[in-house]
């Protein structure tokens, strides 16, 4: 009981005590003002260390063992050295199918996203207010949309028997019978990048507006009278004074991009079924989790951070100034 | 010192009604206060809460002890088992797929069920295909719950206007699929999916080919057999030679088949026992329209179909195994056996349920029947084989021939060389 009723007096003392030490409250308030930024950071980075960085050290120490459901169950390890990567990187699949159109299909959706985005953005900058809030709202009907039902929708409008762009193709004379988009890798390809882009071009349009929005109008004007084009204008001052804002835009695009999984895997034919269409997330799903090789699904997921981290150091150097950083 | 006791006394009750069961009798034990948890798949009886309910009562009163079912979607299923397994959070019984059930039991996760059957007397009276199915290494782990089969479900309306009858060889098979298209070339006659492997299977047995077989330690994919490729030509043929099929069939799933059926689209197609009942209930207007008959053999007889279903199986980690035993008596002996199978459109796992079905089977459940006791087949059974599915190798088989991207004998050639390289790895 008396352990009980001193504890709530310890806790208010040391307040008080410091209140009443003049010189160590100096020292203490030094000390306290240096700290506090950590002391403030602490629990953020406690839960970032918790959520983040142990699943991240867990998946590096996993990609170098043979990891399926029996060591789930048993708990044991099992090291096998490199053996995950160097079955990896030699699969003939990942050089010949996966990889081309892995790196094939980003570099085309990121420039699309990017552009449409831009373009959006321009065209939003200059509208009248009403306008803007009825564009503004139309592409985030298109952003809030969730990834599968918008697969579902382009899947339904592509679908061979019953889809609209048949019948129309049909109806107009251009097609004899229906014809199955999903099974032809081009084809396959230019839904999924219409889907992706559909997906992907409010952020951008968004973010380039609001960056626009913010280059000085002086300058616009000034070059204007000097006889500046709307191209000339735009590349030699909007995308400089947006550089920043580009930068973000294209590496957050580069990473959603790459690692497309869902807008392919629920396509007809995408789950592993038309091998010809495999890209880097579904080939890793399939090769690994599908089949309970949690070991070598690491070692694919640590390769691809890797890679994606050295494409964001490329485009950070490329794209931003020394004194930028 | 209580709390210690509390095992060895549900373990002797437990042993008690056991003995009891064997003889018929059924004087309950005493596990008062204990909770079994099981996991039970949702979806495949749309009248299972009801029905969970009242083996609920029915268990609490046999044992005392309180019945926690929690339902889990099939999509998720395999997902939830392996964190269960990781986090040790497993239930004590749950229901397992029998192409995962032998995949658990071979990490290690699940319990053997031997000496339970052995005591109940279960011993040769469970359905062979489902015992096959869930035995790793001489072991049974999964106990047969229910099966399914797929065979022929077809629109009676269609073929009467058509003038054809119910086929039974694969000739007969044609012309049926070709009248149909001759007198309503509005419908889809014989849809051949190119993401459903089971459908292909009954082709490549019906003509003498295997899909794998083991000879000592070394498994061999039997695809590229001539007698596989025949059936695998024969099928296939059907959408790439007559037309029976569609362009967007390639690319299907067998739900894709069930949608277009219950819309009326379809003439005939090969679907589970479990589908009847879900076609009408989409479109009502289909009663009376719909029948069935057993998938036609070559020349004579059935073709045989895989058997599937699901197995209840006890896991390592429950605490509770003797209590876990019980519930899987309940479920899978008697009554509720034959209630669950009748309602979900399956079969029960023990002969003597599953023979009290067929004998009450309509017309329709008639065909299934005749299939699954006539020509109910397994696949390889492999934990192995669960890697084939997951790679889709059959499946791309199929799809790669009906795209036009390979000829039958490629496609065969390459699959039977990836299977026979999944299922020998070590």
């Amino acid at each position: 009981m008396t352990t009980k009723v001193q504890s709530p007096a310890d806790a208010g003392r040391p307040r008080s005590s410091s209140a009443g030490g003049p010189s160590r409250r100096r020292s203490g308030a030094a000390a306290i003002a240096s700290a506090r930024p950590w002391l403030l950071l602490t629990p953020a980075l406690a839960v970032l260390a918790l959520l983040l960085l142990w699943p991240l050290i867990r998946v590096v120490l996993f990609s170098f063992q043979d990891y399926g459901l029996r060591q789930i169950v048993s708990g044991e390890t099992n090291f096998i050295g490199a053996g995950n990567y160097v079955e990896a990187l030699t699969d003939s699949q990942l050089w010949s199918v996966v990889l081309p159109n892995t790196i094939l299909f980003a570099v085309t959706a990121v420039l699309c996203t990017v552009v449409l985005g831009t373009l959006v953005a321009i065209l939003m900058t200059n509208l009248g207010v009403f306008w803007r809030t009825v564009v503004g709202s139309a592409i985030m009907v298109a952003w809030a949309m969730p990834a599968v039902t918008g697969t579902y929708v382009w899947v339904w409008i592509f679908d061979a028997d019953n889809g609209i762009v048949n019948q129309l193709l049909m109806g107009a004379g251009l097609m004899d019978e229906p014809f199955n988009w999903f099974t032809n890798r081009w084809t396959f390809y230019l839904i999924v990048l219409i889907n992706v882009v559909h997906h992907g071009f409010p952020f951008v349009a968004i973010t380039v507006m609001a960056g626009l929005l913010g280059v000085s109008k002086e300058m616009l004007e000034a070059a204007e009278m000097d006889g500046a084009g709307a191209f000339r204008r735009f590349f030699q001052i909007v995308f400089p004074s947006l550089r920043q804002v580009f930068a973000v835009v294209i590496i957050l695009s580069t990473i959603w991009d790459f690692k497309v999984f869902g807008q392919v895997y629920l396509m007809p034919g995408g789950s592993g079924t038309n091998r010809s269409v495999l890209n880097l997330g579904v080939w890793s799903y399939v090769e690994s989790f599908g089949q309970n090789r949690y070991g070598f699904g690491s070692a694919i997921a640590v390769l691809l951070t890797l890679v994606l981290l050295a494409i964001t150091v490329i485009y950070i150097r490329v794209l931003m100034k020394e004194d930028e950083l | 010192m209580k709390k210690r006791h509390l095992p060895i006394a549900i373990l002797a009750t437990a042993a008690l009604s056991l003995s009891a069961c064997s003889s018929g009798g059924n004087n309950g034990t005493d596990a008062e206060g204990e909770t079994l948890d099981v996991w039970i798949m949702q979806g495949t009886n749309t009248e299972s809460d009801d029905f969970f309910d009242r083996v609920s009562d029915a268990f609490n009163e046999r044992t005392g002890a309180t019945l926690n079912v929690e339902m889990v979607q099939w999509a998720d299923a395999h997902d939830r088992f392996v964190t269960a397994i990781a986090g040790g959070t497993t239930p004590d019984i749950a229901e397992t797929g029998t192409t995962w059930t032998a995949e658990f039991a071979e990490a290690g996760a699940l319990a053997p069920i031997d000496d339970y059957i052995a005591d109940a007397g279960l011993d040769g009276k469970l359905v062979e295909g489902l015992v096959e199915s869930g035995t790793l290494d001489d072991a049974l782990y999964g106990m047969p719950w229910y099966a399914g089969v797929r065979s022929v479900v077809y629109r009676t309306d269609l073929f009467d206007a058509a003038g054809v009858a119910v086929p039974t060889t694969w000739a007969e098979f044609q012309d049926a699929a070709l009248a149909l298209k001759q007198s309503n070339p509005d419908i889809i006659p014989f849809p051949v999916a190119g993401d459903a492997e089971y459908l292909a299977y009954p082709w490549v047995w019906g003509a003498g080919g295997e899909v794998a077989t083991k000879s000592g330690d070394t498994w061999t994919s039997g695809l590229d057999s001539s007698e596989a490729r025949e059936g695998i030509q024969f099928y296939t043929d059907l959408a790439l030679k007559d037309g029976t099929s569609t362009a967007g069939a390639t690319t299907w799933k067998e739900t894709d088949i069930l949608d277009n059926f219950a819309q009326g689209k379809v003439g005939m197609a090969i679907m589970g026992s479990w589908t009847p009942a879900t076609i009408l209930e989409k479109n009502p207007e289909l009663e009376g329209k719909i029948g069935s008959f057993p998938i036609p053999g070559q020349d004579s007889g059935i073709s045989p179909s895989m058997l599937g279903g699901s197995h209840l199986a006890m896991f390592e980690s429950s605490g509770n195994k003797d209590l876990g035993w019980e519930f899987m008596d309940l479920m899978t002996t008697g009554e509720f056996a034959t209630e669950w199978a009748t309602q979900s459109g399956y079969f029960p796992g023990e002969t003597s349920a599953l023979d009290a079905t067929v004998a009450e089977a309509d017309d329709i459940t008639k065909a299934f029947a005749d299939q699954m006791v006539e020509a109910g087949a397994a696949l390889p059974v492999t934990p192995k084989f669960g890697a084939v599915q997951a790679k889709k190798t059959t499946n791309t088989m199929i799809q790669s021939i009906l795209s036009g991207e390979k000829t039958v004998e490629q496609a065969t050639a390459d699959a039977a060389s990836e299977m026979t390289a999944i299922l020998n790895e070590k």
